[in-house]
C-alpha cells in the first residue's frame, strides 16, 4: 500500500542543519501494523509526518496504492488526507472547547458527510470504543485513557486506509496503555493499517513488524513472529 | 460546520470571559465615542441638505481689499436674474440686527432673530408657511410666526389666521398683521429666523448700490459653469456701481474682483467670508475619534494574537483534519465579527447615554433614533471596517499555524509577531500621550487667558437690552441721570457696541496724510470708566469740553503705532466725511478675546457712519448689585419710558467669557479622548501584561527557587512594559509638540510652549503602567514555585 523510496528531509535553523531522514526506504503493505522505534531525535516522528503528508520532505518518492503523494499541492494533500488518514496523538490533541460526540464529528464535517450519517457514524463508533456514557463530556473531564478512546475513534470514523500513532501511549500509565494498545490490535485484526511511533518495546510487540531508525537512516526490520503467526 | 464552529467560538470566548469583556467592552466604548462623533460630523455636514437644488445654490458675496462679506446691495439680485440665464432663481434675505417684542392681549415675546424673505429665496429653501395667501401679486409683506410663539400669543389651538399683533414696546408699539404660522422649529439650516415676513421684493424695488445689507442666493441651472459665472457678475456688479457714481478707480473695485460665489454646502462650517474654525473643530473631532477607534482596534488586534497561542492546537487539529487556511481565516474572521457585532451594539447603548453631555457641551440635538438616517448605512459599514482593520492580522497569524509544530507540544508565539505587538503597544500609548499633552497644554492657555489682564474690568458692568436709538448725548442724558441716582451705580453709559468679541464696523481714517482701515466705536461719555479702561495720554471724553460731542476722538494705542503718530494728542483724524480732533489715547484692551490681536479703533461722540447706540451699560460697586439691578428692574418703566417694559439685562464679564466657550469645548472634548485612550491602552495592557505574566510563572519560579527577590520580579515584569512606553513617549512628544504649537499659534496672546505637560505626560503614562503592570505581576510573585513547577 505505500512504497517510500529515498526519502531525504534536513531541517535548517540558522546556524545548523540538521538530516532527519537520511535516504529511508520502506514499504507498508495493506493490514499491516508497523512499529518505527529508535533513539529520540532519530527521525521516527519525521517519518510520520511525512506519511501523514504533515510536512514535506526534501526529496525521494511516497506511493500511496500508486498515487505519488509528494507531487501534491498543499489543498490537494489536505484532501488526500481526510480521505485517507486518520491520526492519534502522544498528547491526545483533543479540541477542549468541543464535546466528546462533536471532536469525533469533526473530520466527518470536514469530510462533507450528510448530518443525518455523520450521526450514525459517531454513535456507532462511540459505541464501538464503549464511550457512550462519555459522548457530552468536555476532554478535561476525562481520565488520559478516556481521552486517548476519544481521538482513536476520531481517527477511525472516517474509516481511514491508514492510522498513523504518534507515542499513543506516551501520555498513558500502563492499564490504560495497554487498553489503547489492545483497541488498536482489534481495529488492525478488523482490516486497519496502522503505522505507530514509539519508544516502548512493549507497544512494539503488539505489531507485525519493527524498524528500527537511527540518525535518518532504517538499520533493522524485524518481524515480530508471534503477531504475524496470529495474524495468518 | 458553522454551527460546530459557532460552538467552539461562544465556548472560546466564555472560557477566556476576562479577556472577552476587555476587548468587546474596549472596542465599544470607542464605538460609542465613534458614532457620537460621525452624529455630529453628518449633522455639521448636512446643512439644508433637504433644500431641494442643494448642489445648484450658491451666496453671492463681495471680497474688499480689507475683508469679505455676505453682504450685497438689493438691486444685485434683480440684475443678475435679468442678465443670466443661466441662474433659474434669485432671492434675498434681510435680517432685523435688534430683538423686539412681539405682544398680543394673552403675551408677550422677544424675537431675536426676525428675518425678511423674497419669496424666490423661501421657494429655494423649501419654506412653506401654513396659512400662506396666494403671494403671487400681493406686493407687501406677510409676517408668518413660529409655533412656539403662536402657543404663547395665540393660545387658543383653533385661532384662525390672520391675527392682528404689536411690534415694539408698548409705548412705540406698531400694529401689524399676522398672516399665518411656519412650522419650521429645526434649526439645521443656514437660515435661522424665528419670526419671518415673506414678500415678493423685500428691498421694494431700492436701486441703491451704496448700501449692502441684504444677502443674495442664487440657484443655477444644471451644469453650470460657476467660475465663469461669477466672473460675469462680477463685471456687471462693477458696471452697476460705476454707473450708480462710484468712481472706477476706487480702490474697492479697480483691478480686483469683489463678487465671489459661495456653494451652500460650505456656507455652514467655512463660508469664504468668515472663518472654517468650525469646519476644523469638526475635522479635528472626527480625525480624533478614528484615532480612539483605531487604538481600539489596535487593542483588539493585539489580544487577539495573544489569546491565538490557545487556539494554536485548535488550528493544528483542524488542520490534520482537513481544513484549508481559508476555511480557517473565515472561522476567524467570523468569530472577530461576531464580537465586533456585540460591541457594536453595546456602543449604541453607550453613545445614547453619552448623547446628552455631548449635545450639552456643544450645543447640538443629536439623536441615534432620529434625524440623521445615514447611520443606518454608516453602521454597518463601520462593523466590517472595524472587523477587516482588527481581524486581519490575527485571522492570518492563528490560520497559519503549522500544525506538525503546534500538535508536538513545543509551540511557542513567534518571534515575528513580537514586533508588531510592541509597534501597537507603542502606537497605542504614544496616542493617548498626545492628547494627555493636548489637554494640559489647552488648560494651560484657558488658565491663562482666565487669568491674564484683559485691560479692561468687565466684573462689574451691566449690560442692558434696550431698542431705543441714541444717537445725540443729549437724548441719553436724561436716562443716565436717573440711573446714575441708584445708590451703587459708579458710571453709565451708551455704546454702539459691546467688548464681547463681536467685530465693530471699519472705515477708512487719515492722519497726517496717512490712510487706514480701523474700528470704529460709536459711544458716549464714561465709556472708559464704566469699562475701566486705561488711559495712557491726554484725556477721556468729559462734559467739559463741549467740542468732544461734536469732534472729539480717543484712539487707542495699536492704532497710534498705525499711523505711526510721535505725539498724537491735538492731531486731526479724518473720515466719515469729517475731521476729529484726538483727545486721548487708550491702553489696548482685548475686547475681541485672545485669538485676535486688538484692532486700531478709534472712539468718537459723533459719527456720522454709525447707524446709533443703543447698548447701555452700567458699573456697578460689586457689593450692591442684587439691589442695583432690582431697583432699576422697579425703576425701568420710568427711566426708559419708549422701551419700559421690560427690563433685560446681562453680565458683561458673562458676555466676554463666551469667548472661551470653543476653547472650554476643546478642553471638554480633550479630557474625554484623553481619559478614553488611556482607559482603553490600559485595558489592552492590563490583558497583555496578564497573559505575558501568566505565560512566566513557571520561569519567575525558577528564578525566586534561584533567589530572586519579590522586587526583582516585579522588576522583571516591569521593566518591558516601562521601555515600551517611555520610547511611546519619545515618538508622541515630537507630534505633541507640533500639534500645539499649530493650535496655540491660533492665538495672538498665548502662552510660551510649556515643558511641564510633557514631563506630566511621562510621569502619567509610566505610573499607571507600572501599577497595571505590578497587580498582575503580584499574583506570579505571590505563587508558590512548587506549585507552579510541578506540571513539569
Amino acid at each position: 500500500m505505500i512504497k517510500i523510496e529515498n526519502l531525504e528531509k534536513v531541517y535548517k535553523t540558522e546556524e545548523i542543519e540538521t538530516t532527519a531522514l537520511n535516504g529511508i526506504n520502506l514499504q507498508v503493505k495493506e493490514g499491516e501494523f508497523v512499529s518505527i522505534m529508535g533513539p529520540s531525535g532519530c527521525g521516527k516522528s519525521t517519518l510520520l509526518n511525512v506519511m501523514g503528508l504533515l510536512d514535506k520532505p526534501e526529496s525521494g518518492s511516497y506511493k500511496f496504492i500508486d498515487t505519488e503523494l509528494l507531487k501534491l499541492n498543499d489543498r490537494e494533500r489536505s484532501n488526500f488526507r481526510k480521505r485517507n488518514m486518520g491520526f492519534v496523538f502522544q498528547n491526545f490533541n483533543l479540541i477542549d472547547e468541543l464535546t466528546v460526540f462533536e471532536n469525533i464529528e469533526l473530520p466527518l464535517i470536514y469530510n462533507k458527510v450528510a448530518a443525518g450519517e455523520r450521526k450514525r457514524l459517531v454513535n456507532e463508533i462511540i459505541e464501538r470504543m464503549n464511550i457512550v456514557n462519555r459522548s457530552g463530556h468536555f476532554p478535561q473531564q476525562l481520565s488520559g485513557g478516556q481521552q486517548q478512546r476519544v481521538a482513536v475513534a476520531r481517527a477511525l470514523v472516517t474509516k481511514p486506509k491508514l492510522v498513523l500513532a504518534d507515542e499513543p501511549t506516551g501520555n498513558l500509565d500502563s492499564s490504560h496503555g495497554n487498553e489503547v494498545m489492545e483497541l488498536l490490535c482489534e481495529l488492525n485484526e478488523a482490516g486497519t493499517t496502522i503505522v505507530m511511533v514509539t519508544h516502548s518495546s512493549h507497544d512494539a510487540s503488539f505489531s507485525n513488524r519493527i524498524i528500527n531508525l537511527k540518525d535518518g537512516h532504517v538499520i533493522s526490520e524485524k518481524i515480530n513472529k508471534g503477531r504475524t503467526e496470529e495474524l495468518i | 460546520m458553522f454551527k460546530l464552529n459557532l460552538k467552539i467560538a461562544l465556548r472560546n470566548l466564555w472560557k477566556n470571559k476576562g479577556y472577552t469583556a476587555i476587548n468587546v467592552g474596549g472596542l465599544s466604548i470607542a464605538l460609542a465615542a465613534f458614532i457620537v462623533v460621525i452624529l455630529y460630523v453628518s449633522y455639521e455636514t448636512s446643512y439644508d441638505k433637504d433644500v431641494p437644488n442643494y448642489d445648484r445654490i450658491y451666496q453671492v458675496g463681495r471680497s474688499l481689499p480689507d475683508f469679505k462679506t455676505e453682504y450685497t446691495p438689493a438691486p444685485l439680485a434683480k440684475a443678475i436674474k435679468d442678465h443670466f440665464p443661466e441662474v433659474e432663481a434669485v432671492g434675498r434675505t434681510k435680517s432685523i440686527p435688534f430683538e423686539f417684542p412681539m405682544t398680543t392681549d394673552h403675551g408677550r415675546v422677544y424675537t431675536t432673530k426676525a428675518l425678511q424673505l423674497d419669496q424666490e429665496t423661501a421657494k429655494m429653501f423649501n419654506i412653506v408657511p401654513t396659512n400662506g395667501p396666494d403671494e403671487e401679486k400681493d406686493l407687501k409683506l406677510n409676517m408668518y410666526i413660529p409655533e412656539l410663539f403662536r402657543k404663547q400669543l395665540f393660545p387658543n389651538p383653533k385661532t384662525t389666521f390672520p391675527q392682528f399683533i404689536m411690534l415694539g414696546p408698548k409705548a412705540a408699539a406698531q400694529q401689524e398683521v399676522v398672516r399665518g404660522t411656519i412650522d419650521r422649529i429645526d434649526q439645521h439650516s443656514n437660515l435661522k429666523f424665528d419670526i419671518v415676513a415673506i414678500g415678493r421684493d423685500i428691498a421694494f424695488n431700492d436701486q441703491d448700490y451704496g448700501t449692502n445689507n441684504h444677502n443674495t442666493y442664487i440657484q443655477v441651472k444644471q451644469g453650470t459653469d460657476i467660475l465663469v459665472l461669477e466672473k460675469k457678475i462680477d463685471q456687471l456688479y462693477k458696471k452697476e456701481l460705476i454707473k450708480s457714481g462710484v468712481p472706477a478707480n476706487d480702490r474697492r473695485i479697480a483691478g480686483r474682483s469683489v463678487i465671489f460665489l459661495d456653494a451652500l454646502k460650505n456656507l455652514h462650517l467655512k463660508p469664504i467670508a468668515g472663518n472654517d474654525t468650525n469646519y476644523k473643530v469638526v475635522m479635528a473631532l472626527l480625525g480624533l475619534s478614528i484615532l480612539i477607534l483605531i487604538i481600539a482596534c489596535i487593542n483588539f488586534t493585539n489580544l487577539s494574537i495573544v489569546l491565538a497561542t490557545k487556539r494554536a492546537k485548535e488550528v493544528g487539529i483542524k488542520k490534520v483534519m482537513g481544513a484549508y487556511r481559508l476555511n480557517l481565516t473565515i472561522q476567524f474572521i467570523a468569530e472577530i465579527f461576531m464580537q465586533c457585532f456585540i460591541a457594536l451594539v453595546l456602543a449604541l447603548a453607550l453613545a445614547e447615554v453619552m448623547l446628552p453631555l455631548f449635545n450639552s457641551i456643544f450645543s447640538t440635538p443629536l439623536s441615534i433614533w432620529k434625524g440623521v438616517s445615514s447611520l443606518a448605512w454608516q453602521l454597518p459599514l463601520i462593523l466590517v471596517v472595524v472587523t477587516l482593520i482588527s481581524g486581519i492580522y490575527p485571522a492570518m497569524v492563528l490560520s497559519g499555524y503549522k500544525p506538525v509544530q503546534v500538535l508536538k507540544g513545543n509551540f511557542q508565539t513567534s518571534y515575528k509577531t513580537l514586533w508588531l505587538r510592541n509597534f501597537l503597544l507603542i502606537g497605542q500609548f504614544g496616542i493617548a500621550i498626545i492628547f494627555i499633552v493636548g489637554l494640559l497644554v489647552v488648560s494651560s492657555q484657558l488658565k491663562y487667558m482666565r487669568a491674564e489682564d484683559t485691560g479692561f474690568k468687565p466684573d462689574q458692568v451691566l449690560y442692558i437690552k434696550n431698542i431705543v436709538l441714541f444717537r445725540e448725548p443729549a437724548s441719553f442724558e436724561p436716562l443716565r441721570e436717573k440711573i446714575a441716582k441708584i445708590p451703587g451705580v459708579n458710571n453709565v453709559t451708551i455704546s454702539s457696541n459691546l467688548p464681547d468679541g463681536s467685530k465693530p464696523g471699519t472705515n477708512t481714517y487719515k492722519v497726517d496724510g496717512k490712510e487706514a482701515t480701523i474700528d470704529f466705536i460709536f459711544t458716549d461719555y464714561n465709556y472708559f470708566e464704566t469699562l475701566g479702561i486705561e488711559l495712557k495720554e491726554g484725556r477721556f471724553f468729559s462734559k467739559e469740553f463741549k467740542s468732544d460731542e461734536e469732534n472729539g476722538a480717543i484712539i487707542n494705542e495699536t492704532a497710534v503705532a498705525r499711523y505711526g503718530l510721535v505725539n498724537p494728542i491735538g492731531k486731526t483724524i479724518r473720515g466719515c466725511g469729517m475731521d476729529y480732533k484726538i483727545v486721548g489715547v487708550i491702553k489696548d484692551f482685548k475686547s475681541q478675546g485672545f485669538e485676535r490681536a486688538v484692532d486700531p479703533t478709534i472712539y468718537t461722540v459723533k459719527n456720522p457712519c454709525s447707524f446709533s447706540k443703543d447698548k447701555i451699560l452700567i458699573n456697578v460697586d460689586q457689593s450692591r448689585m442684587s439691589f442695583v439691578i432690582a431697583a432699576l428692574k422697579k425703576q425701568w418703566p420710568d427711566i426708559n419710558k419708549t422701551d419700559g417694559d421690560d427690563f433685560r439685562y446681562e453680565f458683561v464679564n458673562e458676555l466676554y467669557g463666551r469667548l472661551f466657550k470653543k476653547q472650554e469645548q476643546l478642553q471638554s472634548v480633550f479630557l474625554f479622548a484623553a481619559t478614553l485612550t488611556i482607559f482603553i491602552a490600559l485595558l489592552g495592557l492590563f490583558a497583555f501584561s496578564a497573559f505575558t505574566i501568566a505565560n512566566r510563572v513557571k520561569e519567575i519560579s525558577i528564578r525566586k527557587i534561584l533567589g530572586a527577590t519579590d522586587f526583582d520580579v516585579y522588576r522583571l515584569l516591569n521593566s518591558y512594559f516601562v521601555w515600551i512606553v517611555l520610547v511611546a513617549n519619545l515618538i508622541a512628544w515630537p507630534a505633541a509638540y507640533l500639534l500645539a504649537r499649530k493650535w496655540l499659534d491660533t492665538f495672538a496672546y498665548r502662552i510660551e510652549m510649556p515643558l511641564i505637560p510633557f514631563i506630566t505626560a511621562a510621569a502619567i503614562s509610566t505610573i499607571i503602567t507600572v501599577l497595571t503592570v505590578s497587580i498582575q505581576a503580584r499574583k506570579a510573585v505571590k505563587t508558590n514555585p512548587a506549585a507552579a513547577l510541578k506540571y513539569e
